[in-house]
């Protein structure tokens, strides 16, 4: 199964329906880390992926091999599913 | 004069025999120091009571003035000893310096006017550690936790960022100058003010003077000329900029132009200043042929090379490659033709600005993102003067070896350097506003001039630089393998820029300063921190620096680059070291060390598109060898110990030693010993040619 990466930060006005989304996955059990870009944990993993604009949502197989991803905007919770279901 | 019974005569320091004369100490500690005159005539009472015991028959100043520190300690004055201190050297070390020469630079070529810098150099570096910085920051930098870069220039920024419409518009009027000279009228009128405006910033500067956008500003002065006179034209600034060893302490300028193929978007519809600084009606956009033909020419005589078909060190042509740039017509030539220079002589420097980002670059590798402010300065471009007050680089490893593997320990640590090193920045700058409040009648005059209504050195948007040393080697120490070993040393690499870019953040807000994070070139830094820690972290640091212990030649890998010495695709080292860059605002470079190698300009060309198309990096330069001739003035392929032509044993050795090239002999043991290790990357351009023949 996929694992879900979401980068958010506090003051980004889409970032409360990652937060949203991040919930709906858990609800289903998927494997979801948020980073708030504005903390050292957070930054260091959104410059890994190379993340500029918020939110972002990634989804990695459990080797951290990379499936799909959504820059600067937030997905259906169906098109996650699939992506990280397709595994 | 008062004259004691005394039979002594004292040398003193404005080289005469005088008398000796108690009281000249009783003067001088009311004088310096905050003593009151009794404790001063009791000290000069018993300074004089040595002396005379002594037997010694002609005193110099500096021995009373010794003396009479030593009394100051024994009766527990020590602010008083401070502020009575003799600055100065040895006769040892001066006697080092006139016959040998000074390593920390490598621009600084041996000769009288060398040691002149290098003993003025030393007195200030002592004066700024007395007497700028506060004890914790100068004690930091003495044991190595910190540097403080350029401290021999303590009175002056630490470098900066021009515009040629300054001298367009303005002609050459500095103050105190003998004569004025109005707006230039002539191309080659304009390369002499240039030149000469250069120089006088050196002597007002630490480090580098870049010059922003230099073909797109002689383009109207280009125009009408033939494309010899434009080679002639191209190769006098490219000369005269190469050759100015005669200024500052024999040092050349370091300096930068910015070349771009495409006009920039935010000077398109800024009205062209033409000969005589009066507009020309038209808009830069306007002139692009011109500019494109001037930096064609320019690298066309990059390619040439100098008189014995060596790479020219300076000027340092700094292309930017954008989006637009891969939009204008003819890119794909002029990126084969720099690209051709940089596989041949190496000089060019690939600055990537992506997105709509708008960049200058300054110095090694100090750059600025254009913000509001600045682009509507770009109506008016000879308001675009930029500088950096000063440079501070923290020693990683110096931390992780602290931290014993607690993180909580290293990120408190990192924090406390970070704050000591703003403490530092801002000690130099309420020093620096001292000096300019002196306005034209003191040392800073050329930076206070107001011949466009406002200072020449724009204080109020000065930036402070923080720079890194060794990550590498922390993350080593910390987690037990080098940033290239695995993706969670890399990540843990990128936690320690990402906390010291959030920390620039939050003391930018908190203390009102333009901080920003630098890669800092640390051509003498990254070796003094290895031996001083060689020194204080024994045997854990012996484990860890990089190079020959035994020779004495160690190092610490630069900023946040990997391992020089690893074996790695340089697609693979561009791409991982990029990845660091989007932290780093003011700007960073990754060297790719071509050895003997010649790839084609065709590989070098698509592995610039590669880079910017593919990574985050923000600047590469293609780092080839040569060996020149001392006697026959040939030069070859690769570092030899003999003349590949004539045989002679008396040869020179250049490559980049940091941000620039330079002759080999003139570099550290530090320096020396990352030479040794770099890796070439022959086997991959070799590879490589195949690929992009077939």
């Amino acid at each position: 199964m996929g694992i879900v990466k979401i980068f958010y930060k506090d003051s980004c006005p889409m970032c409360p329906m990652a937060k949203k989304l991040k919930e709906s996955l858990i609800e289903k059990d998927v494997g979801v880390v948020d980073f708030n870009v504005e903390t050292v944990e957070g930054l260091a993993e959104a410059t890994f992926y190379h993340v500029k604009a918020v939110p972002t949502v990634l989804v990695e197989d459990e080797k951290e091999n990379w499936l799909g991803e959504w820059r600067g905007n937030v997905p259906h919770i169906e098109e996650v599913l699939t992506l990280v279901n397709g595994v | 004069m008062e004259t004691t019974d005394l039979n002594l005569f004292v040398r003193t320091s404005e080289e005469t025999l005088s008398d000796w004369d108690r009281t000249k100490i009783v003067d001088a500690l009311v004088r310096e120091t905050l003593i009151d005159r009794e404790t001063a005539n009791e000290i000069s009472k018993e300074a004089e009571r040595l002396i005379r015991t002594s037997n010694i028959k002609v005193v110099t100043a500096p021995l009373i003035r010794e003396i009479v520190n030593a009394k100051l300690i024994e009766k527990g004055l020590e602010g008083a000893r401070r502020m009575h201190t003799r600055l100065g050297m040895p006769i040892y070390d001066v006697d080092n310096l006139i016959l040998h020469p000074n390593k920390e630079n490598a621009n600084v070529p041996h000769g009288p006017e060398a040691t002149n810098l290098t003993l003025a150099e030393r007195i200030k570096k002592e004066y700024a550690l007395l007497t700028v910085f506060s004890q914790d920051v100068a004690d930091a930098h003495m044991n190595g936790d910190i540097h403080l870069h350029d401290l021999g220039f303590i009175d002056r920024p630490y470098c900066s960022g021009q515009s040629v419409e300054y001298i367009k518009r303005f002609g050459l009027d500095l103050p105190h100058s003998l004569s004025m000279a109005k707006p230039a009228r002539q191309p080659e009128v304009l390369l002499a003010h240039l030149i000469k405006f250069a120089a006088a910033l050196q002597s007002n500067f630490a480090g580098a003077i870049g010059w922003d956008a230099v073909n797109i500003f002689f383009a109207p002065y280009i125009q009408g000329m033939s494309d010899n006179e434009v080679k002639q034209l191209a190769q006098m600034l490219i000369f005269e900029f190469s050759q100015q060893a005669v200024a500052r302490g024999g040092q050349a300028i370091f300096s930068d132009i910015n070349i771009y193929w495409e006009v920039p978007k935010h000077f398109v519809d800024t009205p062209a200043i033409g000969p005589g600084g009066t507009p020309t009606g038209k808009t830069y956009g306007e002139y692009e042929k011109e500019a494109q033909r001037f930096a064609w020419k320019l690298f066309e005589v990059y390619k040439e090379g100098d008189g014995a078909g060596r790479p020219f060190f300076f000027p340092k042509p700094i292309v930017h490659i954008t989006e637009r740039f891969f939009k204008t017509p003819g890119h794909m030539d002029f990126l084969n033709h720099i690209s051709d220079v940089a596989a041949d002589k190496g000089n060019t420097y690939f600055v990537f600005d992506r997105g709509e980002t708008a960049k200058i670059s300054e110095c090694c590798r100090l750059s600025f993102k254009l913000d509001e402010h600045d682009l509507r300065d770009a109506q008016e471009p000879w308001r675009m003067r930029y500088c950096a007050l000063q440079n501070v680089s923290l020693n990683l490893p110096r931390i992780a070896y602290m931290a014993k593997g607690d993180d909580t320990k290293l990120f408190k640590t990192i924090t406390d350097r970070f704050v000591l090193a703003v403490k530092a920045h801002k000690e130099k700058r309420a020093f620096l506003e001292r000096l300019l409040a002196l306005g034209e009648n003191g040392p800073l005059s050329l930076l206070t001039m107001t011949r466009d209504g406002m200072p020449y050195l724009r204080f109020n948007l000065a930036s402070h630089l923080i720079g890194m040393v060794g990550l590498n080697e922390m993350v080593q120490i910390h987690t037990g393998e080098e940033l290239h070993k695995s993706k969670k040393a890399l990540k843990f690499g990128l936690k320690v820029i990402a906390h010291m870019n959030l920390l620039a953040e939050k003391m930018k807000r908190q203390e009102g300063l333009r901080l920003l994070l630098e890669q800092t070139p640390a051509e003498s830094t990254s070796y003094r921190f290895a031996r001083l820690d060689l020194r204080y972290f024994s045997p854990a640091s012996g484990r860890v620096v990089k190079g020959n212990i035994v020779t004495g030649e160690v190092y610490y890998t630069n900023s946040t680059h990997l391992n020089v010495k690893e074996f790695m695709n340089p697609i693979e080292r561009v791409t991982q070291e990029g990845i660091f860059h989007p932290l780093i605002e003011a700007g960073s470079i990754s060297h790719i060390w071509l050895g003997e190698a010649h790839p084609t300009k065709e590989a070098i060309a698509d592995f610039v598109i590669k880079t910017f198309k593919h990574t985050t990096n923000d600047q590469i330069a293609f780092s080839p060898e040569f060996t020149t001739c001392n006697s026959c003035h040939r030069t070859g392929r690769g570092l030899t110990d003999t003349c590949m032509y004539c045989g002679s044993t008396d040869v020179d050795g250049i490559t980049r030693i940091t941000g620039y090239f330079t002759k080999v002999s003139s570099w550290n043991k530090g320096k020396l010993g990352e030479l040794k290790d770099r890796y070439r990357n022959a086997e991959f351009f070799v590879d490589n040619e195949i690929a992009v023949n077939q």
